[in-house]
This record gives structure tokens, sequence and C-alpha cells, in this order.
């Protein structure tokens, strides 16, 4: 047993992961075809979204639909910077981004451990508490819990969206999920080998659980970046804006900057394309529970 | 574990004494009073009668918070349950008017409306059981916009100020026709996707016409001209209108439609359009709304229209000494000076007949003698009456709007079922 | 005898020391979690039983809300369409993201330039992606009509502009707008599949088709259950789309009970009554949450 926990995960090479058969050329550019069409598809808000950052602010919604952008308006990627506060919009968001991030990971995976893998009493009920709230809508609540962060003296702070955002129930779901996966011998041989229950947490099932420390990371990433509503009702001053917030002030009550607000959105999408792109493979790295044969 | 106890009690310490220790530290020296407002970097209403207030005021500062204009109202709520809004916040219209008012959010400013001249109009909306909880500053009323190079185009003649909506509706149909057969697409007008556009004009001039009634027979004729304009093509259908997000602005201010009913609201938007090129530039005018019979038409008569006044309400958080302050501010934004601050930078003031000089005389606004009297002259009924039932009425007719301009329910079928709504799950609460 | 107590001591033991260190793991996502969720949200199960205007006191009513909501028919209608977004949203996600995850969980040539696309409808401003979809279900000009015209049908629906036919066009953005999310969340889960069982699986001769069953869907079965209760109380807590796309129209077709609780409440200031529908939604979720687990635990054990 002590010998199997050294032994290194070994990497899940290539199409062993689902072993397919060799598709034939004509097959796989068919493939290939049918993929590149469904793209086609999905990414067609995107194009209209760019080609509505070229255009004019009363050009964005016509009849019928302009596909193309015939003169296409360059300087709203310049006017972005210029005409709004875009910079601290953005600092604003990465700076939440990545503290909720890092809180929601750490102190959701670490309590999901308590909850797969520590037996005790009222575990159960405790956890389905847990859910229940994932299932109350937020807009029934969020008064009661803006008077509590105002009493707190939080509101119109980035702290408000930190505790907002850092302590949610799905990180903890998420990865309890996952680690019920990880065998309890397993876990039981690095008992009997003295190992503290931290220590098991720390060497054992965070390695394992890189794809979903992963998912759960690029999820909470995307949500708190494009979360609207919760910095809507916490953050007034301009200079705690996020990029949506931002955004959204481009519409005021009688005119709106459509324009304005698709390059801001095609300028807000990229860092997360950029994060998703360079994470790829830790989406789809294997784990090995290769020891646990024998 | 032990960080995260001292820090869950650190929680708890502060959450009880913030609990027990308010701000009520009486301030000496000038007086700060704080404004809310929306949109403030395109919305200079709000800076304009501050910095107005303060020439006049030079001892009392009044800082401005920001708001959203989407979420005003959302945004509000939650300050005022929470203590945390500023000293006078602003009434966008009258259906949260009743929320707040019925909340015990509004100080009594009986005295301020005492004093203010008779010019200003929509303050009636806010007497409540005899007393008066909000300052109007500024009130639009809908009226017809139209654009003169299009009727030009197509031969038709201007307004008049004598139409009623059937005259309307066959002056879009003939415009239609006209400027297609001389090769513009342009078609004769738009009437927004707003469930205003239609039962804001009926509610307001149809005779007896009242939503707590529950009886809303008075909406047939005006969906019935609407559906009539929608089939004849002389505007773009409510189902293309809704799918494509069309807008107002740019349907009027691209010549996409010769004409619009629309607010005075408008005036501010298109001059600022017009100039910055988001907009034609071409010559335009405002005639009054087309009215229900002929009675109402003409210059020599009042025509009715209809929309919600814009307001100033006092927090009664507010301390105590900076009440005199904030009731002086309320005063102030329904003054004449005021409203000719306003018209300055082309937002129709509650005293409409003071700043008629001043808003046209802006660059690029009409100067035809029927504008002004559009302007000046009109007997302006609320959009939303205050009372309990406003809301939930507002949103039953709301689904109203929707079922019968889609065509997915007949307008007869739709009155009955609104009726039947209103009945049971609204009136009898 | 003394074994006996001993073991029972030693268990108590073991039973209070797992209690210490559980709880020592639960913590610092618990301390918020209970401020910052736990208060507000029992707080709303009071408000649920009064009437209250969101700035004073509540006054108890005690059960008058539910009972004016058995009588509230647009509450039905609410709940009504609820359940139709629910009913085909779950399955058909479930379906397409799985679908996806197998399909992607490879590496091909270019499959992470796919997976990327697949993940882009959940990142893309939901703005564009209600005008888009508007524009293309769009009754007079719609691409989607003109291709139904071109394959014969006569009358095309009118999609989000028609009673009948809005809710079916939001359930397909929904779940085009989801699927990446989910699909995210399966290929986590497939990577702890052990790449034996398929060997094994193989040696034996099994086809695509039952290496599916037999070792996939199995493989999957925590995830799946995850998967299954967040999709189910997301569909319930359905919002942001319905009100880009529709607003709830025409008429009442698409209104859904997290739209009637900002209407009622928001809107209409009857914080208790918007509190009380909140909570009946909550005790659907719950409900059925709680089925999904035991469900799943007694699969499991």
């Amino acid at each position: 047993m002590t010998t199997l926990l050294q032994t290194p995960p070994s990497r899940v090479a290539d199409d062993e992961l689902q072993p397919v058969r060799r598709l034939s050329g004509g097959r796989r550019v068919l493939g290939y075809l049918t993929l590149g069409v469904a793209a086609v598809v999905v990414l067609l808000p995107f194009y209209w979204m760019v080609m509505s950052s070229l255009k004019s602010n009363n050009d964005v919604f016509t009849v019928p639909v302009q596909w193309i952008a015939t003169d296409p308006v360059w300087s709203n990627y310049l006017d972005i910077w210029s005409k709004s506060d875009m910079t601290t919009w953005l600092g604003n968001t990465v700076l939440l981004s990545a503290v909720v991030t890092l809180l929601q990971v750490f102190t959701g995976s670490f309590a999901a451990y308590g909850f797969a893998k520590v037996r005790f009493p009222g575990r159960d009920v405790l956890f389905l508490a847990y859910i229940g709230t994932l299932a109350v809508p937020w807009q029934s609540y969020m008064v009661p819990q803006f008077v509590m962060m105002s009493k707190l003296q939080l509101t119109d702070t980035l702290w408000a969206i930190v505790a907002l955002q850092a302590f949610g129930a799905l990180g903890v779901f998420l990865m309890k999920q996952f680690y019920e996966t990880v065998p309890d011998e397993l876990i039981d041989a690095a008992r009997i080998d003295g190992m503290s229950e931290y220590g098991i947490y720390r060497r054992i099932m965070l390695p394992l659980s890189v794809p979903a420390l992963a998912s759960l990371t690029l999820i909470t990433l995307v949500t708190t970046w494009n979360d609207y509503l919760g910095p809507l009702l916490y953050l007034r001053s301009p200079d705690l804006w996020t990029i949506q917030l931002g955004l959204k002030s481009f519409i005021n009550q009688y005119n709106a900057e459509y324009a304005l607000i698709m390059t801001g959105s095609v300028l807000s999408v990229l860092p997360i394309l950029v994060i998703f792109l360079a994470g790829q493979r830790y989406f789809v790295e294997g784990i090995a529970t290769t020891g646990l044969k024998g | 574990m032990k960080r995260s106890l001292a820090a869950l009690s650190a929680l708890l310490l502060a959450l009880s004494a913030s609990a027990c220790g308010g701000d009520d530290a009486e301030e000496s020296g000038p007086v700060t009073l704080t404004l809310a407002g929306w949109s403030l970097a395109t919305t200079p209403e709000f800076k304009t009668l501050a910095d107005g207030f303060r020439a006049a005021h030079p001892d009392i500062a009044v800082e401005l918070k920001e708001y959203d204009a989407a979420n005003y109202d959302t945004q509000m709520i939650a300050d005022l349950a929470a203590g945390k809004a500023p000293d006078i916040y602003v009434q966008k219209n009258l259906k949260n008017f009743y929320t707040y008012q019925n909340g015990k959010q509004l100080l009594d400013v009986s005295d301020v409306a005492g004093k203010l001249g008779s010019g200003v109009g929509g303050l009636s909306s806010y007497q409540v059981d005899g007393k008066t909880w909000a300052i109007p500053y500024r009130q639009d009323s809908w009226v017809l916009f139209y654009n003169k190079a299009l009727f030009d185009k197509a031969g038709v003649k201007h307004p008049d100020g004598s139409w009623t909506w059937d005259d309307y509706g066959t002056v879009a149909k003939e415009l239609t026709t006209k400027l297609k057969a001389a090769g513009d697409k342009a078609l004769g007008t738009y009437q927004h996707t707003w469930q205003s556009t239609s039962q804001g004009f009926a509610l307001g001039q149809t005779a007896g016409a009242d939503l707590q009634s529950g009886d809303f027979g008075f909406l047939k004729p005006y969906y019935e001209k609407a559906l009539a304009l929608q089939a004849a093509g002389a505007q773009v259908s409510f189902g293309d209108a809704t799918t494509n997000s069309l807008t107002y602005q740019a349907q009027f201010g691209k010549q996409s439609a010769a004409m619009m009913p629309m607010g005075t609201w408008y005036i501010a938007t298109l001059l600022s359009q017009q100039a910055k090129g988001d907009a034609d530039t071409f010559e335009w005018g405002i005639a009054p709304a087309p009215q229900a019979t002929k009675s109402t038409t003409g210059t020599s008569a009042t025509p009715v229209t209809f929309a919600d006044p814009t307001g100033l309400g006092i927090n009664p958080k507010i301390s105590e000494s900076r009440i005199e302050a904030a009731k002086s501010f309320l005063a102030y934004a329904a003054s004449a000076d005021a409203a000719k601050a306003l018209a300055g930078i082309g937002v129709t003031p509650a005293d409409t007949a003071t700043a008629v000089d001043t808003i046209f005389t802006l660059k690029g606004a009409p100067t035809d003698d029927l504008s002004k009297f559009t302007f000046t002259t009109h007997d302006t009924k609320p959009e939303n009456p205050v009372s309990k039932y406003t809301a939930p009425l507002q949103n039953v007719l709301k689904d109203l709007h929707t079922a019968v301009l889609s065509g997915s329910k007949p307008i007869d079928a739709a009155i009955t079922e609104a009726q039947d709504r209103a009945k049971n799950e609204v009136l009898s609460k | 005898m003394t074994t006996i107590a001993d073991t029972r001591r030693r268990r108590g033991r073991v039973v209070a020391r797992n209690t210490a260190v559980g709880w020592s793991f639960l913590l610092p996502n618990f301390a918020g979690f209970v401020i910052l969720t736990m208060v507000p949200v029992a707080l709303l199960f009071y408000y649920a039983f009064t009437e209250w205007d969101v700035f004073g006191g509540a006054t108890w009513t005690g059960l008058e809300n539910f009972r004016q909501l058995a009588r509230d028919a647009s509450f039905w209608t609410a709940l009504r369409n609820t359940l139709y977004y629910a009913a085909f949203h779950i399955p058909l996600t479930l379906g397409v993201s799985l679908g996806l995850a197998l399909l992607l969980n490879r590496r091909l040539r270019g499959v992470a330039f796919f997976r990327t696309v697949a993940f882009f409808p959940y990142i893309t401003s939901i703005v564009a992606i209600a005008q888009i979809w508007n524009m293309l279900f769009s009754p007079g000009f719609g691409p989607v009509n003109e291709v139904l015209r071109w394959i014969g049908v006569d009358d095309p629906p009118g999609w989000t502009t028609s009673a009948d036919a809005s809710m079916p066009a939001v359930i397909v953005v929904g779940t085009w707008r989801y699927m990446g999310y989910y699909m995210l969340l399966f290929l986590a889960g497939l990577q702890t599949i052990p790449a034996q069982l398929y060997e094994a699986a193989l040696v034996d001769g099994a086809g695509a088709w039952q290496r599916f069953r037999a070792v996939t869907l199995p493989g999957l079965r925590h995830t799946t259950f995850f998967i299954t209760v967040l999709l189910t109380i997301e569909s319930f807590k359905v919002l942001d789309l319905i009100l880009v796309m529709t607003d709830g129209g025409p008429g009442q077709s698409t209104l859904v009970l997290s739209q009637y609780i900002f209407q009622k409440g928001f809107e209409e200031n009857q914080f208790g009554y918007a509190s009380a529908v909140s909570v009946v939604l909550f005790a659907i979720c719950f409900v059925v949450t709680v089925v999904q687990f035991v469900v799943n635990k007694r699969r499991s054990a």
C-alpha cells in the first residue's frame, strides 16, 4: 500500500481516454465539417457582437439585420478607453475575480473534504442545508442580506462582492462530488500510514482533483467576471464599478450607447478566452487511480 | 480554525456595534446635502440643479450620489431599507412613488408646495391624505414628433394640431405609400413597444376611464387602431420591433419613420444626437398628440395627453439640522430659475411656460409656433394614477399589451382576461 | 465486558475526534456561509408569513399569503411555465452536454478550439445572445423561418412573438447557453474513470455502446448526480434569459416563478407575498433534490 501511494500518476495518453477507432479520411473530413458548421452557429452571437462594436449607436438595432458593418467605426475601440473608466472597471473586476476565485476554491475544496471523507453526525443534514440554499432565488433574500451587509459596513466596498461570492455552496458541492470518486481505500491506507486528515487533503486529494479544481476555478471566475446583479446592488461609487456595471452605465434613461456596450463586451470576453485556452490541459488531465488494481 | 473563529467573533462584534451606533452627529458650519441621481455622466440635469442651487445658496453644498438609470428603484429601495439613502431622492415615476410614500420613506413637504407658483405641473399627483410628499421639477408630456423633411418629400401637409387618432392613422398610411413612391423606405409612423404608447393615451383621453374600476373596455379603440396601422404596413410590426430590439431613438433619428408619438424628454436626446452625428440632420417639429375627439383639437383648445411628473422627495432619516436646507433645495428645483436652467439643457421642467423661450432657442430646435404651443399647452394626465393597485394593474395590462400586439390574442378576449385577473388577483386584496 | 465498554468509549472518542476534524474543514466556508446566506434565508422564511413592505416591520399574517397563492391564477401560470421549462431544459441540456463532453474528450487536432467554442455561449454577453436569437427567430425576417419555409412548412411559428412557440424558443436558447458549462463539469468527471476499465472492456470485446453503458455511465454517477441537481435548481430559478428574450411574454406565456417573485416584490412592493412564492419555489427544488440525493445514496450503497 505504501509503495502504491508513491507511484507517480501516469498520464493517460491520447485516445486511450475513450478508445476510438481511427476514422477514415473521408469521415474525418465530414466530422470536422459538422463540427465547423456547429461552431459557426454557436459563434454567431459573438460575431454579431464584434460587428456591432464597429457600428455607430443607431445602426446596431435595425430591420433587417446588417450582418456586416459597412463603414467600420474602429474608433469605438479607442473611445471606450477615453470616454469611460474602462481601466478602473477592468482593475476592479480582475481584483475581485482573483480574490473570490481563490477563496471559493480554497474554502470550497476544504469544506468538501469534510463532507466527503470525514464521518461525523449531522453531516448529511448540514450538506442538504447547503444545497438547499442554492434553491432560494437570490432576489428574494437580497434585501435582508443587503441590510446585514450594511450593518457590517460592507456595502459600497469591494469586500461586499467578495463576501457575497466567496462562500457559495456551489464549490463545496462540486468538490464533494469529485472527492467521492476517490476510493476510500486510498485514504484509509494513508491514515494507516499515519497521515493526518489535513495531510491527506493536501497531499492526496488536491493533486488528484486537478480537473475539478480547474473547472471550479473557471466557473467561479466567469461567474464573478460576468456578475451584474451583485455589483449593481452593492457598489455605488463609480471608482468601485466592475466591467459589467460600467458597461450598463452606457445606458441612461433616454438613450443608450449600444455600440460602446458591444465594444466593451468584446473586450471583456477576451481575458476569459485567454484563460480558457491556456487552462485547457488541466480540464482533461487524467488522474491515475491505477494503484488500486491489485 | 482559531483564526476563522476569531474572524467570526469579530464579524459578530462589528454587527452588534454598528447596530447601536448611528451617525446623528450634529454638524456645524456649512451644510452638505446628498442628492440621488442616475447616469451622472450623461444626465446633466442633476448637476444643473445642484450648481444652480449652489449659486443661490453658497453656504449649502450638494453632493451627488450615483445610481443606475434602469435599476434606480431597486437600488433605492435597498438603500432606504438599510438606512443608507441620500437626503434627497428622485421620484422617477408615480408607480414607485406609492411604494415610498406608503412605506413612510418620504417627509411631508406641504409647506414647500404651498409657496410654489401656479405654473408648476404635476404637483397634485404627489398629494396624498391632504399632504404633499414630493415636489415635481420636470413634467414631460407625450407629443407627436414629426420629420418635416419626410413630410415634404412625400408631399403631405404638416400636422396643424387638429388631428384625432383617425386623422393620424390616415396620414400615417398616406405617408407610407407616398414615401414608397418617392423611393424612400421610411414608414409613416413608429409607435414604440411600450404599453404606455397605447394605454397612456387611452387612460388619459377617455372620459371616465379608471384603472381601479377594473373595466378595461376603454383600451379597445386604441388597440384596434394600433393593429390597423401594423396591418397596413404603416408601422413596424410589434414582433419585428421586439425581436430586433428596435430603439425609438434610431427609428426617428435615422429617419426610418416620419412620425413618432413620444415624451418630450426625447427633445434633449434628439438635439444631442443630431449634434453628435448619431442621428441624421433633418428638420423636425412637435405637434400635439392626436386626440380622441375633435373637441380637444385645434390651437384654441387644450389637448389632452399623459406622462408622469418627475419629483424630488426628502428621506425622513435626514438629520434635523439639514431639513430646512433640503426643503429650500426642493423649492429651488421647482422655481422659475431652475426651470430656465433645465430648459437650457433641453429638459422639460415642471413649469413649461417659463421655459419655452429658452428651450426653443437651443441649436437645432424647431422654431415654429405649433411646436411652442405643443410644449406649453397640454392637459397632462398621470400615466400611473397614485394608488395601491396601480403597479399590479399595470403588470396585468402589460401582459394584455404584448398578447394583443403580437397577435397572440384577440383584443376582446385579452380584455376579458385582464379584467378577470384584475378582479381576482389585484382588486380583491 | 470491559472490551465492549472500551470499544464503545473508543468509538465515542473517534466520533468526537471526527466531528472536530470534520467541522474544522467546514468552518472557513461555513462561517461566511451562515452569516451571509443562512441568516437572510431564514429571515425570508419568516417574511413569507407576514405582510412586509421592505422598509418597516412586518405584520404577521400566518398562512394568509399561502391561501392567497392557492387562488392566484398568475402564480399557477408561472409555476406551470417553470415546470414546462424544467421538463425540457433538464434532459435536453444533460444529453447535449454529455454528448459534447464525450465528443471533445480526446486529444485530436483542433479539439481545444471546439471546446472553447462550446463554452463560448456561457461567457458571451447575454444582451448579444438575446439579440441574435430573437433575430434568428424573428417571424418576418428570421433565418429560422426562412429555412422552415424552404423545407415546406407553410405557416412557421412566430417563436418569441407567439404564445405557443415562445417557450420552446427559450428552451432551445437555454440549452444552447448552458451546454458548455455542463460539458466542462462532465469533462472533469470523465477524467476520474480509470483507463484500465476501458481496456478491460475492449479485451472482453465490448462495443462502443456497451462500453458507454458499462463503463462511462457508472463512472460518471457522482458527476451526473451533481449536474442533475444543479440543472434542476438552475431551471427552476431561470430568470435572466427570460427577461432579455421575452420578458415573460407575449401575454404570460413565458412568465416564470423567479420573475413573478421580482414583480411581486420590487415592482408591486408585496415583499411578504414574494417571499411566500420563494418558499414554494424553494420547497419544490428541495424535494426534488432530496429525492435525487436519496436515490443516489441508495444506488451507491
